[in-house]
């Protein structure tokens, strides 16, 4: 299963990362990709549970599983306005 | 749908216009501008970074959301982003409807929505040179 993976805001400054393409198993909940994405970026974990992940556009809960072509986003907390 | 998120800077004259209804007898205007301090700091500007497909469909959203709970006329949300010096307009929301009463709350309502739940990231530029990305709540569904 093939995602791409966006990075945000201070997730961005932490991982010098804007996007990447990253494989994961059959079956790979969103909950698991965060935390290989943590350990392929050691910053990351500087955001605890303070980040929200987004599939295809809306915020999903971390049980969520990914399916190929996804579009993760990584959201550090946010401050429009 | 009127949801945007533009790098150009907004003009309140022409936002007003927009939601200008004949079966209107009310608009209200929200305008969030830069202000030159946060919590102590002097501040020079801020850089909005924002997911753009993404926020534009929660906007979208937040749309539905006030019209299935008020009888609005037109409505406008825009969002700006890129670098912005203080006294610059970041966000505009502006509800035109038959009585104030509505008008009010739907924009209140828009407002608060969109500071919770569209994925928006501003970096503090202070005065001093020093960059930083402000704290922010965790984004809602």
């Amino acid at each position: 299963v093939n995602v791409k993976v966006l990075y945000f805001a201070l997730a961005r400054d932490l991982t010098s990362t804007r996007s990447e393409a990253i494989n994961v198993p059959e079956g790979t909940s969103v909950r698991e990709l965060v935390r290989s994405l943590g350990a392929l970026h050691p910053a990351l974990g500087k955001l605890k549970d303070s980040v929200k992940c987004s599939v295809n556009l809306s915020i999903v809960t971390p049980e969520t599983t990914l399916t190929d072509g996804d579009e993760v986003g990584v959201l550090p907390p946010v401050a429009g306005g | 749908m009127r949801a945007r998120i533009t790098k150009s800077p907004i003009d309140p004259e022409a936002a007003l216009r927009s939601v200008r209804d004949s079966s209107a007898g009310g608009t209200v205007m929200f305008l969030g501008t830069i202000r030159n301090r946060n919590e102590g700091r002097q501040v020079r500007g801020l850089e909005y970074e924002v997911y753009k497909e993404m926020a534009e469909k929660r906007m979208a959203e937040i749309e539905k959301q006030v019209r299935a709970r008020w009888p609005v006329r037109k409505m406008l949300m825009v969002h700006r982003y890129g670098n912005l010096r203080v006294g610059e307009i970041s966000v505009a929301v502006v509800v035109s409807s038959e009585h104030r009463a509505e008008a009010f709350e739907a924009c209140r309502y828009a407002i608060d929505t969109i500071k919770r739940s569209t994925p928006i990231w501003k970096k503090e530029k202070l005065t001093g040179g020093e960059e930083s990305w402000t704290k922010g709540e965790p984004i809602e569904g």
